[in-house]
C-alpha cells in the first residue's frame, strides 16, 4: 500500500507474490519474530530467568492456596458423607410398627438409606463396650429407644436440606427426637469459604502484580531499544511490527513462567505432603494431598501466559507509541 | 513531488522555526536546501516525513495533502520517502545487510528477495563486499553510505538527505553528492539539507535558503535571471 504515490507498486506487490505466499510470509515473519525474542532472552539468561521467576513464583501462592482449598473441600464432602440424622423412636412401638416406619422412611425420595438400630442390640452394645454390664442386670426394662439412622440423598446433604429433612422426619407420629449436627457442618462451611474468599483476593492481588512486574520489565526493554525503535520507525515500520517482538517477550515469561509455578508447587506440596501424612495417621485418616491435575496445570499455563501477554500489551501500547523519530 | 503552502512552525515551547514558508520542488528534482543551523532545514525535512506537523499552512506530496495522512497511515507514507542523516542511525548491532535489508523486511519481501535488493543497493554504493561487517568496523564515509543504501534500498521516488557530507572531508563529500546524482537521474526527486556552501558552489543545482526561519531565496530567480 503505497499512500503518497498510488500508482508506485510497493514491497510484495512490486515482485508479485501470492496471497498465499504472503500469508505464508506472514506466519513466517512471526515465527522469526517469535523465535527471534527468545533469542533475546537468551542473550541476557540471568535477567531473564529472574523475572521468569518472578511470575512464576507469584502464580505459584495462589496455585498451592487452590490445592489446599481443594483438598479441604474433598475432606469437607467426607465428613458431609457421614451426615446422619439420628431418629430416635418412641418407647411404645412394638417391633412391626418400628419395621414398618423404617420402610417407609427409605422410600422418601430424600434419603439414601436406613439403619435400623433395635433396642435390644444396642443394649447389648452398651453393655459390652460401656463397662456398665452389671449394673444393667438390675434394670427391669430396656431404657433405650428403638434407633433408625437416616443418610441423606447426596443433593440433600447440604444444611439447609438436611434440616429441612429433619424437621419433616420430626413431624412422624412414630418419632420422639431426631437430631441432626447442623450447627457444626454450617460452621466447618462457613469456613471453608471464608478461607476461599481469602485465597482467591490474594490470587486477585497476585495476579496484578504479575501484570505490573511484567510491563515494568518490558517497558525497560522498550527504553533500553529507543534508538533501535526510533530508525525502525524511520523506515516505515508500523506500530504492529515493532510491538511484536516485546509481545513475544511477554508471552516467553508466561511459557517458562508457567513451568516454574507447575515445578514450585509440586516441590511445595511434596513438602508439605510429609506433614499432612503424620496428621492424618495421627486421625487414623487414609487422607493424602492431591496435587494439580492436568486440566487444572493447563490452566495454571494459560494464565501464566495470559498475564504476561497482558503485562506486555499494556506496556507496548503505552511505550511503543511514545517513541515518535526526532 | 513537494509543495509548501504558507507553512509556519511553531514548537511547544514557543519557538517558531518556520514563518511562512512557501516553495515547490518538481519531480525528479535535485535542489539544495541550505543556511545557518537553526535556519529551519530540519524542521521542513521533518515536515515533509510527517515527524513533525505544521503549524499553520499545507504540506503536500505528489498532490497529497499530509494532514489528511493519519496517524496509522505515517508508517506507510515513510516507505515512499528514503531519508538519510548525518548520523547515519545506523543499528550498531546489526550487520550492514541486516540494516539496509530492514526497509525490505518491514514492507514483507521475502528474504531471497530482499537479499537480492540490498546486494544490488550496497553495490551502487560501492560496499558490495562488506555485507557481513557490522557498521563499527567501517568508516564515516562507508557507514554514511550504508545509511543511503538503505534509504534506496525499496526505490523511493523520494530521497530526503539532512546534513550527509556533515562529517566527511571534500573528497569522501563530493562521492556521496556523486551518488545522490546518479539517483536523481533515474528519476528520484533529491533533497539535500546541508550548510556547507563550499559543496554547494561546485554544484550547479538549485539552492533554496532558509534564514531564521524565512525562505529568502528559492532558488528559481537567480535560474531565470
Amino acid at each position: 500500500m503505497s499512500v503518497l504515490f498510488r500508482a508506485r507498486q510497493q514491497g510484495a506487490q512490486q515482485v508479485k507474490i501470492s496471497a498465499w505466499r504472503r500469508f505464508v510470509t506472514f506466519w513466517l515473519h512471526h515465527a522469526q519474530q517469535c523465535i527471534g525474542s527468545l533469542g533475546e532472552l537468551a542473550r541476557y539468561p540471568f535477567a531473564s530467568l529472574m523475572t521468569m521467576a518472578v511470575l512464576g513464583l507469584s502464580l505459584t501462592l495462589p496455585a498451592t492456596l487452590y490445592v489446599i482449598v481443594k483438598n479441604t473441600d474433598s475432606v469437607g464432602a467426607n465428613f458431609q458423607q457421614a451426615s446422619e440424622i439420628t431418629v430416635f423412636l418412641r418407647q411404645d412401638l412394638n417391633q412391626q410398627q418400628v419395621s414398618t416406619f423404617a420402610k417407609r422412611i427409605e422410600l422418601n425420595e430424600a434419603v439414601a438409606q436406613t439403619r435400623l438400630i433395635d433396642k435390644a442390640t444396642a443394649l447389648a452394645e452398651f453393655r459390652e463396650r460401656s463397662g456398665f454390664g452389671e449394673a444393667l442386670e438390675t434394670l427391669d426394662s430396656n431404657p433405650l429407644p428403638d434407633v433408625l439412622l437416616v443418610t441423606p440423598q447426596e443433593e440433600h446433604r447440604s444444611p439447609a436440606a438436611a434440616e429441612a429433612l429433619l424437621q419433616e422426619l420430626k413431624q412422624q407420629r412414630e418419632v420422639d427426637e431426631a437430631r441432626l449436627d447442623v450447627g457444626w457442618l454450617q460452621r466447618f462451611q462457613a469456613i471453608v469459604q471464608l478461607v476461599r474468599d481469602g485465597f482467591l483476593g490474594l490470587a486477585l492481588l497476585l495476579c496484578i502484580a504479575v501484570v505490573l512486574i511484567v510491563g515494568n520489565t518490558i517497558r525497560l526493554n522498550i527504553s533500553s531499544k529507543r534508538d533501535e525503535i526510533m530508525v525502525m520507525k524511520l523506515v516505515g515500520a508500523t506500530d504492529a511490527y515493532i510491538q511484536r517482538p516485546f509481545l513475544y517477550t511477554g508471552l516467553w515469561y508466561g511459557i517458562v513462567g508457567g513451568v516454574i509455578t507447575w515445578l514450585a508447587t509440586a516441590a511445595l506440596l511434596w513438602w508439605l505432603s510429609g506433614a499432612v501424612r503424620d496428621i492424618a495417621d495421627l486421625y487414623d485418616s487414609q487422607f493424602r494431598l492431591t496435587g494439580l491435575n492436568l486440566a487444572e496445570m493447563g490452566v495454571i499455563w494459560a494464565l501464566a501466559i495470559g498475564l504476561g501477554l497482558l503485562g506486555s500489551h499494556i506496556a507496548v501500547r503505552k511505550h511503543v507509541r511514545a517513541i515518535e523519530p526526532q | 513531488m513537494i509543495q509548501f503552502e504558507q507553512v509556519s512552525k511553531v514548537y511547544a515551547g514557543g519557538f517558531q522555526a518556520l514563518k511562512n514558508v512557501s516553495f515547490s520542488l518538481e519531480a525528479g528534482e535535485m535542489a539544495f536546501l541550505t543556511g545557518h543551523s537553526g535556519a529551519g532545514k530540519s524542521t521542513v525535512l521533518k515536515l515533509i516525513s510527517l515527524m513533525e506537523r505544521p503549524t499553520t499552512g499545507r504540506v503536500l506530496i505528489n498532490g497529497h495533502d499530509l494532514k489528511r495522512i493519519k496517524r496509522n497511515q505515517i508508517a506507510y507514507a515513510r516507505r515512499d520517502i528514503g531519508m538519510i542523516f548525518q548520523d547515519h542511525r545506523l543499528l550498531m548491532d546489526r550487520t550492514v545487510f541486516d540494516n539496509v535489508a530492514l526497509p525490505l523486511l518491514i514492507e514483507g519481501y521475502s528474504m531471497s528477495e530482499a537479499r537480492k535488493r540490498v546486494q544490488a543497493a550496497l553495490e551502487k554504493v560501492g560496499l558490495g563486499d562488506k555485507l557481513r561487517h557490522y557498521p563499527m568496523m567501517l568508516s564515516g564515509g562507508e557507514q554514511q553510505r550504508v545509511g543511503i543504501a538503505r534509504a534506496v534500498v525499496n526505490k523511493p521516488p523520494l530521497l530526503l538527505a539532512d546534513e550527509p557530507t556533515g562529517n566527511l572531508d571534500p573528497k569522501l563529500s563530493a562521492e556521496i553528492i556523486k551518488l545522490f546524482e546518479e539517483f536523481n537521474r533515474v528519476g528520484v526527486s533529491v533533497l539535500i539539507a546541508t550548510h556547507d556552501l563550499s559543496l554547494i558552489a561546485r554544484m550547479r543545482y538549485r539552492t533554496l535558503t532558509l534564514k531564521e526561519g524565512r525562505m529568502i531565496d528559492d532558488g528559481l530567480a537567480e535560474e531565470s535571471a
